[in-house]
């Protein structure tokens, strides 16, 4: 073979694979887990603020019910749960409950659309 | 029959022209009712375009050589209907891999890390004058681990294998893996584990699960690496 390996192409992967419920579920973890982990500097940010003098205590408040701090609480929560539900998911995936081809399929579907719906309350109470 | 046409559009790479890939559309009449999609390859090759590549050989999903991306999904070309397939028909080769021409992939890589599981039995106590039996339940343990016939469909759907294929073994050489170490017959249950037991060989495996989707043979790669991991737990609790 006159071509060596680093000549020739890669054939196409992220870019055409066709996302399925399990993919989504998947990588969703992985991102609700990266907003997890920003979170923690945020949260103790919001607690001193939070527990500083009355002026900084306002100053909070304010940030906290301003639209943008609405938006980022409100995804956080939404992080917190998917983080969650998707992690038992997981733990039985693990612990051999949910080894099945259709139990692996369902529970994805079940995860992602029962986050859809948290999204949609935390939404309406924020 | 009414001269029902199937629209195609298919990747293409000769290493020879220098050129970049591209997808090329072809249409190809509705041959027969359950007509499969490498029949339409190979009316593309016999009648269309002869120079079109792409490897086959059994045509019934049992060699597992027409491996390929069809609408997104991998699967075997030989035992997809035409009809149900979304037109046009993108058809890629797998992916993450190195394209020697049109949907011929380079499969060294693939088997090596199939050789490094060591797929074979292995026993070091004496040899029975007869078979080594196996109970009913033993053998049942087998089931859905051996049927795998490494066409590369999982693995190459694996996106934390498309990332770090140089060291995670991806779920096809883990299911064979999986296939010899509930194998009463095979001694060496520990060292493959041994050997196993890596952040990237085995654990690269983030439950993403589409080696479970894209298995023709509707095996379950991710439920076996799960019981990789469980084995190893097992024997250190």
């Amino acid at each position: 073979m006159s071509h060596s390996r680093a000549e020739r192409p890669l054939s196409p992967r992220l870019s055409i694979y066709r996302w399925r419920a399990p993919m989504l579920a998947s990588l969703a973890h992985r991102v609700s887990g990266l907003v997890l982990v920003a979170s923690v500097p945020m949260y103790l940010w919001f607690l001193e603020g939070l527990t500083g003098d009355e002026a900084s205590f306002r100053h909070m408040l304010q940030v906290l019910h301003s639209p943008g701090g609405r938006l980022v609480l409100g995804l956080v929560c939404l992080a917190w749960f998917y983080h969650l539900l998707n992690g038992i998911r997981f733990l039985f995936v693990d612990a051999g409950w949910l080894e099945t081809r259709p139990a692996m399929r369902v529970s994805a579907r079940i995860v992602l659309w029962s986050a859809l719906v948290f999204a949609l309350v935390i939404g309406g109470l924020l | 029959m009414a001269a029902e046409t199937i629209r195609l559009s298919i990747f293409r790479y000769d290493p020879e022209s220098g050129e970049q890939p591209r997808m090329q559309a072809f249409e190809v009449p509705l041959l027969r009712r359950g007509m499969k999609l490498l029949d339409a390859l190979h009316h593309i090759k016999w009648e269309i375009d002869g120079t079109l590549s792409f490897r086959r050989s059994c045509g019934e999903g049992v060699c597992g050589s027409d491996g390929m991306n069809i609408n997104g999904v991998n699967g075997l070309a030989c035992i997809t209907p035409v009809q149900g397939l979304r037109q046009p028909i993108h058809i890629r080769p797998l992916p993450g891999m190195h394209v020697l021409r049109d949907l011929v992939v380079d499969m060294d890589h693939f088997f090596a890390q199939y050789r490094s599981i060591e797929p074979w039995l292995q026993n070091d106590e004496p040899v029975p004058e007869h078979e080594r039996l196996q109970t009913p339940e033993e053998r049942a343990r087998l089931d859905g681990q051996y049927e795998c016939i490494l066409c590369a469909c999982c693995t190459t759907s694996c996106p934390s294998w498309w990332w770090n294929g140089d060291r995670f073994l991806g779920p096809a050489a883990l299911l064979q893996a999986n296939r010899w170490i509930v194998d009463s017959r095979d001694t060496s249950k520990g060292r493959r584990l041994d050997r196993l037991e890596d952040a990237y060989r085995l654990y690269r495996c983030h439950q993403i699960m589409n080696c479970m989707e894209a298995c023709p043979k509707e095996l379950n790669p991710t439920a076996a690496i799960d019981n990789i991991k469980r084995e190893i737990l097992n024997r250190k609790s």
